[in-house]
């Protein structure tokens, strides 16, 4: 059968006379890339995404004791995320009441308080005012109804930590929707049923839109040319699994998460710990607390093994590490990465964050390959011509799964056009409190 | 006098008995002050102990008063 690939004229919408400029930027088998270049969107993205949806900020096992705190970021915003003594987790906005200086400098601590080092202004770690010097010039003690700023909606899902800037809005659980099972199974793969992300973060500052990240991270079409160098020299399988040959599918999960849905290839196999590119004989350990821990499910879940979730706007699960991706500016954002640790799990966390060194380290193998892309698209994307980012990869060829998800082939560019679908829905919503 | 105790070195008079260390277990260090008597732990911060090297005697001894928090009756 001969297909004749759509050009994207002849998918674009129907655009109205005045419509908001996002319906003629993002079109179904296109993306205009002034998207990825022009300061006011990015400006505008800030106030209808980064500081309206929930965003990724850390997990609970970074705070473990009561008065632990860590410094954050949730987009431009300076975050302290803390724990106070009843063991509740808070995300407090980093700035003085008084004068609105930076309060913590420290990028992480255990205190019960924080003291501002310009006026002395002392806060509880959740954010209330507990006093100030010289009370008299303010009529006394307790005179002042005035605290840290905070993230106005703080929720965890399996200890993963969200905030939202929006004081109303979806719960948490309503925007993560079918991303919750990727979670789920990531912490299924734990002995205990828990993961702890406090190996450490790294840092990796990088020089390109964020949504070139998040389009990246389920575009199964650029392992085999992006990643040669990795896969050659570890002699790893992944890079088969992207293929036109592969029965791995990329899923879009809804509300702009995606998946590469690799257990199709895994079942086929049915090799146990095959997705961690081991076996059980070399982990025994584990494998052992897993058949304790589940019964006759271990197998499965060995077999299956970690998702490759992009949960929007910001957090990437890629199997053995977790991604936290901020925005900076319109052509910078950081790539927080660290390696998962699951609970009870020892034998194969040392591994986790060795081979997490050797792909997303410093000398890393793997995100240092992606970062050039990134950087390479962003400077692509500042040239005049052609004007457009082709997404029309796979989409002769999606179906319907029997969860009524859309899916397309491992190397198809359907989480893109997922990706593109949600972030155009929040984009045209209604500016509200927002006077241009 | 101090001894060798699990819970770090021992502070105690005929009123009282209490140990101390150094707890390194949260994201900074901090003191770790445990009851002997009742087994009763408190972690105290840096900005917690320097506060309480500021406090003035009067205030300390407020503390004191067996009625100001366990036996407030």
């Amino acid at each position: 059968m001969t297909a004749v690939v759509p050009s994207p004229s002849d998918v674009e919408v129907e655009v109205r006379e005045g419509g908001s400029r996002y319906d003629r930027l993002i079109q179904p088998a296109r993306v205009h890339g002034t998207l990825y270049t022009d300061p006011s969107i990015f400006a505008e993205e800030l106030r209808k995404i980064w500081h309206k949806t929930w965003v990724f900020v850390g997990h609970e096992s970074e705070v473990p004791q009561p008065n632990d705190y860590v410094r954050k970021q949730l987009a431009d915003q300076d975050v302290v995320m803390t724990r106070d003594k009843e063991g509740e987790v808070h995300l407090l906005i980093n700035r003085c009441a008084h004068r609105g200086l930076q309060v913590c400098d420290d990028k992480a601590g255990n205190s019960s308080s924080f003291r501002c080092p310009y006026h002395g202004w002392t806060y509880r770690n959740t954010g209330e005012l507990l006093g100030y010097p010289y009370n008299k010039g303010y009529g006394g003690k307790n005179k002042l109804e005035l605290g840290m700023g905070k993230v106005a909606r703080v929720a965890s899902y399996q200890g993963f930590v969200f905030g939202s800037l929006a004081a109303e809005g979806q719960s948490l659980e309503d925007h993560l929707g079918a991303a919750k099972g990727e979670i789920d199974r990531l912490v299924g793969l734990s002995p205990e049923g828990k993961v702890s992300l406090d190996a450490g973060w790294l840092r990796h500052k990088t020089r390109s839109n964020w949504k070139f990240l998040a389009e990246n991270e389920t575009d199964g079409y650029h392992p085999q040319f992006v990643h040669g160098s990795i896969f050659g020299v570890t002699g790893s399988p992944i890079g088969a699994l992207y293929s036109d040959n592969s029965t791995a599918v990329t899923r879009n999960l809804g509300d702009g998460h995606s998946e590469n849905d690799l257990r199709p290839e895994f079942r086929g196999f049915a090799e146990p710990m095959r997705w961690f590119g081991t076996t059980p004989e070399r982990v025994s350990n584990y494998v052992e607390a897993m058949n304790e821990a589940y019964g006759e499910d271990a197998e499965r879940r060995m077999i299956e093994g970690a998702p490759h979730v992009m949960i929007f706007p910001n957090l990437f699960i890629a199997e053995i590490q977790v991604f936290n991706i901020q925005p900076v500016a319109v052509g910078e954002c950081v790539q927080y990465a660290t390696a998962v640790q699951f609970d009870g799990g020892r034998e194969l966390n040392q591994r986790m964050v060795s081979q997490s060194i050797g792909s997303v380290g410093p000398a890393g193998m793997l995100l240092a390959d992606d970062t050039e892309m990134y950087e390479r698209n962003q400077r692509g994307v500042e040239m005049a011509d052609p004007e457009w980012l082709d997404v029309r990869r796979g989409l002769l060829r999606e179906s319907v799964d029997e969860n009524g998800f859309t899916i397309g082939s491992a190397t198809d560019e359907t989480g893109m056009r997922g990706f593109w679908n949600h972030y155009k829905s929040l984009m045209t919503a209604p500016d509200e409190g927002h006077e241009d | 006098m101090t001894e060798i105790h699990p819970a770090g070195q021992v502070i105690e008079s005929e009123f009282a008995s209490v140990a101390v260390k150094l707890d390194e277990t949260g994201n900074s260090v901090r003191l770790r002050v445990e009851d002997l008597r009742t087994g009763r732990v408190r972690f105290l911060d840096a900005l917690e102990l320097e506060s309480l090297v500021w406090l003035a005697d009067g205030h300390l001894t407020q503390l004191l008063d067996p009625s100001h928090e366990r036996w407030r009756g």
